[in-house]
């Protein structure tokens, strides 16, 4: 009892303050969380529409597509139609996720219509060390323009050295930057053949529609 | 009493004006220091992060502060520390959800704000020993000092690594830009020189 009550004298102003601030950063959250969905859906149409700038507008499919990780668990994934004019599908294109060096990042993926090529893709959110895995966001950089070339889908290979210019599944790694870099590619190698497999199976490639 | 009115407005006016110049975070304290070599390439980042800073110092000064009576020795850091962070989540959702462009900018440096020294060390040196007012004041001077320092650090970057501030070009045409200077080369050096400046001119003030 005595200890009890010692510890309480002690800690009461911390207990009491941790869950005011929860409380607080509860409301702030419940208050500001819409308005951060929102910029992040923006964000999301205006990279898709970077990467596909024949598509006029993007749709959700309505079929979810489930991702297994490398660990076993298993998401959902949204898969957007890019609809040029007159609804023809011009692409497709999904947000794809996996860990970095420092911290998740979040890709967003187009391919074309028929999911053999990739588009290319952007970062939707990442916190990699600025001047060394942020260059995997850097357009200018070859790593990016690596993806940008109509490069097959299918599984890639993380290389050091190499030529950047050719088009082929050697991917070469930014310099300084060989966990980001990995990132990148596991993310894409984990995630888009299974997409494709199973949109395969849906029927939504073949037809394009 | 008038001299009491007197007193308490020369404090107030001495610990605005310290954290301005006197005591400024980052020229004699050399505090905050991977802020001003990270995000002052430009001055837009800088201006957001000087902004941010103030609010959680502000916020932070305050509640500790108010519980500066109540706080234990040994738990004053955890305190402090939980303060800060409560803060700066804050300030960090705030600014995903109003200044996107600037919260991807920025990234990791926001969260940072909570080992931020500046922020810990005025509510160490400053809020755990003095009322809410002085609290407030101390804060915004040191706030704004250290706002007014990184602006100036990004406005010397930006204008020599890419001839433009806010977009707008000051330099002549026939100005070659500096690339150095926006990258962390250019920051160390323009500090040192700044440091280098600010010791030349106290000293001869001396």
């Amino acid at each position: 009892m005595g200890k009890l009550k010692h510890f309480i004298e002690q800690s009461w102003l911390l207990i009491v303050s941790s869950f005011v601030f929860g409380l607080l950063l509860a409301a702030t959250n419940y208050a500001l969380e819409p308005t951060i969905r929102q910029n992040r859906i923006d964000k999301l149409n205006r990279l898709a529409k970077g990467l596909l700038p024949d598509a006029v507008h993007f749709r959700e499919v309505v079929e979810r597509i489930e991702l297994t990780s490398s660990r076993g668990k298993t998401s959902d994934i949204a898969v957007y139609k890019g609809e040029g004019d007159g609804e023809k599908c011009v692409g497709w294109s999904f947000t794809v996720s996996g860990s970095g060096f420092a911290d998740r990042i979040d890709l967003v993926v187009a391919v074309d219509a028929k999911f053999e090529n990739f588009a290319g893709y952007d970062v939707l959110m990442s916190n990699e060390t600025p001047g060394f895995g942020d260059r995997i966001k850097d357009k200018d950089y070859y790593f990016w323009k690596q993806f940008k070339k109509g490069l097959p889908v299918g599984q890639l290979k993380l290389v050091t050295s190499g030529d950047p210019e050719k088009v082929d599944s050697e991917i070469v790694a930014i310099s300084g930057a060989t966990i980001s870099s990995e990132a990148v590619v596991r993310i894409l190698n984990d995630t888009v053949g299974q997409i494709k497999e199973q949109m395969a199976k849906k029927g939504l490639i073949s037809n394009g529609k | 009493m008038a001299n009491e009115g007197e007193a308490r407005a020369g404090v107030y006016k001495d610990t605005l004006l310290a954290g301005l110049w006197r005591e400024n975070p980052v020229f004699r304290l050399l505090l905050g220091m991977c802020p001003t070599l990270a995000v002052t390439a430009a001055v837009k980042p800088a201006l957001t992060m000087g902004c941010c800073v103030i609010f959680v110092l502000v916020c932070s000064n305050v509640i500790v502060s108010l519980m500066r009576h109540l706080l234990k020795p040994h738990l004053r850091i955890l305190m402090f520390t939980l303060t800060i962070a409560t803060f700066v989540t804050i300030a960090d959702l705030i600014l995903r959800a109003y200044v996107p462009v600037m919260s991807e900018t920025l990234g990791p440096y926001v969260p940072l704000i909570i080992v931020n020294c500046i922020i810990i060390c005025r509510a160490e040196a400053c809020a755990s020993k003095n009322g809410v007012v002085v609290s407030i004041i101390d804060a915004v001077g040191m706030g704004v000092g250290f706002t007014g320092t990184l602006c100036v650090l990004a406005g010397i970057r930006e204008v020599l690594a890419t001839g433009k501030i806010f977009e707008v070009a000051v330099m002549p045409g026939s100005f070659l830009p500096w690339a150095a200077m926006g990258m962390p080369v250019g920051a160390f050096v323009t500090l040192g020189l700044m440091l280098g400046l600010v010791n030349l001119t106290s000293k001869a003030r001396r």
